[in-house]
């Protein structure tokens, strides 16, 4: 089910008022509607793959369970690769094998020697790599001791499956989450009103700017060859912010719709383009996935706390998986990587002070290097990657392909509203229209975010980008 | 749970207010546009009365010219051809037409892949504006999704993403047509001779796709019941030439069995070899057009 789809428009108010008043306050039960109604959400784009979701529940609540059961060092670790395999497994299996078959081949093909490998017709889970990384969480804090197991199966699968963040985050820990289907839930009207107007900005981010942007973008990206450099250019720019809302504004909306049942999940994106280092960039965009790349891969490869040459190839090392998490496809590997150098060149070569002046400065050169990385990740290819740079770079021309000029317009003005929004909340964090004292302005900017969304939004039921990862 | 229940209502009622306010002054500007698309639509809808009417998409846009085939065969002709559209468009005027009067000729350009892709149900979403006051074309349009109607019951919805070329004619007058050319939007560039070397033979034989199929048949079906000819005319692309085409196949087996003459330009050689006619390759310029619509009236002589 999508957030910007009618289906969820009926599906969230039925589940909304069962929650609160038809579960008469009774945890279990809350927990229980909430498991039913996420397996719901989720099986309503493909219920068969219900079972993988259920039987890494298992597996991970079954290792917890035995590892809360033992001190036995081998045993602990037999358990918890366990669970790294069955989930590193699911994934590599569903994303990955066809990737790794054809690269394989590939390289022999380079080689001059032949090898033949079947790729398999199967379709990827939504939401796999996002709910693996949750539960995988779990069981490597249980090993860790920084958790205890829980014994509450249904607690468990419900935070496993927690419908407003299961196929695309926020990426929670144990931690944070499962204690919360463990407490009890009274209506705070405050934190409904907040979560709604999340929800309503995450929509405009979405429909009203990333999918209008999607359109422009698509006729631009879907021709390599055909453009000049300068359509390139705005075209990239406008992927920054097209990836940038559709990701953010999904995030809003499952923040904002968790705070519905009383349920607090992680900030997810800061006001990335706003940052003025590739780290504070880091620190702003997508939180969730680079804390659990940093807390399970950065810091178990040694992290900071070894020789400068050692920390920096973690660092790069961290990127390029972060980089495969995203997609089986060279282009998301070479982003990760181009990430990973802007990291090491940051750290190593510049040792940016960003208290020092230059501040707007700085926020433009991280973007344009920002931006150069996207067209990775945008690309069908790396071939088609390096084309777009070469003619960006070489071949500017003097034209800049519009294409529908309502399209074009839409665009400047979605990106133009979200700006001045990112600002006044990085600057004046005090101006808060949607949180303003007096009713007038909050109403009135509820009203201009509705009637925007419902004048220039894009309503074709477009998926959100972070689903395929 | 109350005061939100309640803020909520309220908010949905001033919304709801909004919403009919703003439909209802956007149904004005529409109605009061100069020229330009909607111009365009609204006549077509509410108004048209001609003799001939051509339906077509951007290459039934510009490639005939009404006022040559008027003063040729005196008969009166308006061209609600609209660029980017397909066979969910041609369906939606043809209800709307219909529904007042039957028109003596009904022109159809026909694309030689027409019926190999989706019927492009999304474009004519453009119609949206019209859903409210033209219940014929409310079952097409809400083909576009299920949920169309639920959507179509917000005024302000209605024309969602159309704000620009809604407004555009009152400030740029005849960029997106004069009204004056009767529908015809002719093109004023000329292609440059260097842009194709040889000619290429288009001979394909692609699945048809279900849904155009269904469209197909289901526009005809409903022109064939009228008095009215239909009449299939495919016009002609530079530097190419079409020897077969799946579509164009099915659609000349059709027009064979219903006795609708069809006139087929997509391998002329003459046309499909000289550039000074195209704007690009796929659209005729106004020189390119004048030449063509001629040919078109020579063979319509033939069954007038």
């Amino acid at each position: 089910m999508l957030f910007n789809s009618i289906d969820f428009a009926i599906f969230l108010p039925i589940v909304f008022l069962l929650y609160w008043l038809g579960t008469q306050n009774n945890l279990r039960a809350r927990n229980a509607l909430l498991l039913v109604a996420s397996y719901v959400f989720y099986g309503w784009w493909d219920w068969r793959f219900l079972s993988l979701i259920v039987f890494s529940s298992f597996v991970d609540f079954y290792v917890g369970w035995a590892l809360g059961q033992t001190e036995n060092k081998g045993r602990r670790k037999a358990l918890l690769w366990t669970s790294i395999l069955v989930n590193i497994g699911f994934l590599g299996f569903f994303k990955y094998y066809n990737f790794f078959a054809e690269s394989l081949a590939g390289a022999f093909t380079f080689f001059g020697q032949t090898l033949q490998l079947n790729t398999l017709n199967i379709i990827l889970p939504v939401g796999i790599s996002f709910y693996t990384f949750q539960t995988m969480s779990y069981t490597l804090d249980i090993y860790r001791k920084k958790f205890e197991p829980t014994a509450d199966i249904i607690a468990f699968f419900a935070f496993v499956s927690f419908f407003p963040q299961l196929v695309a985050g926020p990426i929670e820990r144990a931690a944070h989450l499962l204690p919360q289907f463990h407490q009890p839930k009274t209506f705070s009207y405050g934190l409904v009103s907040d979560g709604l107007k999340k929800m309503l900005w995450g929509l405009f981010m979405k429909v009203a700017v990333a999918d209008r942007l999607a359109l422009y973008v698509e006729s631009i990206y879907g021709h390599v060859g055909m453009h000049t450099g300068l359509s390139f250019s705005v075209a990239t720019v406008f992927f920054s912010f097209q990836i940038y809302c559709d990701f953010a504004g999904y995030s809003l909306i499952a923040i904002g719709c968790a705070q519905l049942f009383g349920y607090d999940l992680m900030e997810n994106f800061r006001r990335p383009y706003f940052s003025s280092s590739f780290k504070e960039f880091w620190g702003r965009w997508h939180i969730s996935l680079s804390t659990w790349f940093r807390d399970y891969v950065y810091i178990p490869l040694g992290g900071s706390r070894v020789s400068n040459s050692r920390r920096y190839l973690n660092l790069f090392t961290t990127f390029v998986v972060s980089g495969l998490w995203h997609g089986a496809n060279w282009t998301f590997i070479a982003w990760g990587a181009i990430h990973g150098l802007y990291q090491i060149i940051e750290k190593g070569i510049f040792k940016i002070d960003t208290r020092v002046r230059g501040h707007f400065l700085r926020i433009l050169i991280v973007f344009f290097f920002t931006c150069l990385a996207w067209i990775f990740f945008r690309a069908n290819n790396i071939t088609d990657a390096l084309q777009i740079i070469h003619t960006i770079f070489t071949e500017p021309g003097h034209h800049i392909h519009i294409g529908d000029k309502g399209i074009f317009a839409f665009s400047i003005l979605g990106i133009s509203v979200l700006l001045a929004v990112d600002f006044m909340q990085e600057y004046y964090p005090q101006v808060k229209l949607l949180h303003h004292p007096k009713i007038a302005v909050r109403f009135g900017s509820i009203i201009f975010l509705v009637l925007y969304i419902v004048s220039l939004g894009v309503f074709d039921g477009s998926q959100f980008i972070y689903f395929q990862f | 749970m109350k005061k939100i229940g309640i803020k909520l209502i309220v908010l949905f009622l001033i919304l709801l207010v909004f919403d009919q306010a703003l439909g209802g002054l956007l149904d004005v500007i529409r109605d009061h546009a100069p020229d330009g698309r909607y111009y365009k639509a609204t006549y077509s809808l509410n108004a048209c009365d001609e003799d001939i009417i051509i339906l077509g998409s951007s290459r039934g846009e510009s490639n005939y010219a009404p006022y040559l085939i008027e003063d040729s065969l005196k008969m009166t002709c308006w061209n609600a051809s609209r660029g980017g559209q397909g066979l969910t468009y041609f369906r939606c005027m043809e209800a709307g037409i219909l529904k007042r009067y039957t028109p003596k000729w009904l022109i159809l350009n026909i694309e030689t892949d027409i019926l190999e892709y989706p019927p492009l149900e999304e474009h004519a979403g453009f119609l949206r504006p019209f859903y409210h006051k033209h219940p014929e074309i409310r079952p097409i349009l809400n083909e576009i999704s299920w949920s169309e109607p639920w959507l179509m019951k917000s005024r302000l919805y209605a024309y969602n993403s159309s704000f620009y070329y809604l407004m555009r004619p009152y400030l740029i007058k005849g960029l997106d047509g004069k009204s004056t050319d009767q529908g015809w939007k002719p093109l004023e560039q000329v292609l440059s001779d260097s842009h194709k070397e040889a000619i290429d033979i288009i001979d394909t034989n692609l699945p048809l796709n279900t849904d155009a199929v269904r469209g197909f048949e289901a526009f005809t079906h409903k022109i064939l019941q009228t008095d009215c000819q239909l009449i299939f005319v495919v016009s002609p692309n530079y530097g190419e030439q079409v020897k077969r085409s799946s579509s164009l196949q099915y659609i000349k087996t059709f027009a064979e069995k219903n006795s609708i003459p069809l006139f087929d330009f997509s391998a002329d050689p003459f046309l499909t070899t000289h550039p000074e006619n195209f704007n690009d390759v796929q659209h005729l310029n106004r020189q390119g057009a004048i030449y063509f619509t001629n040919q078109l009236i020579a063979k319509l002589q033939t069954i007038q």
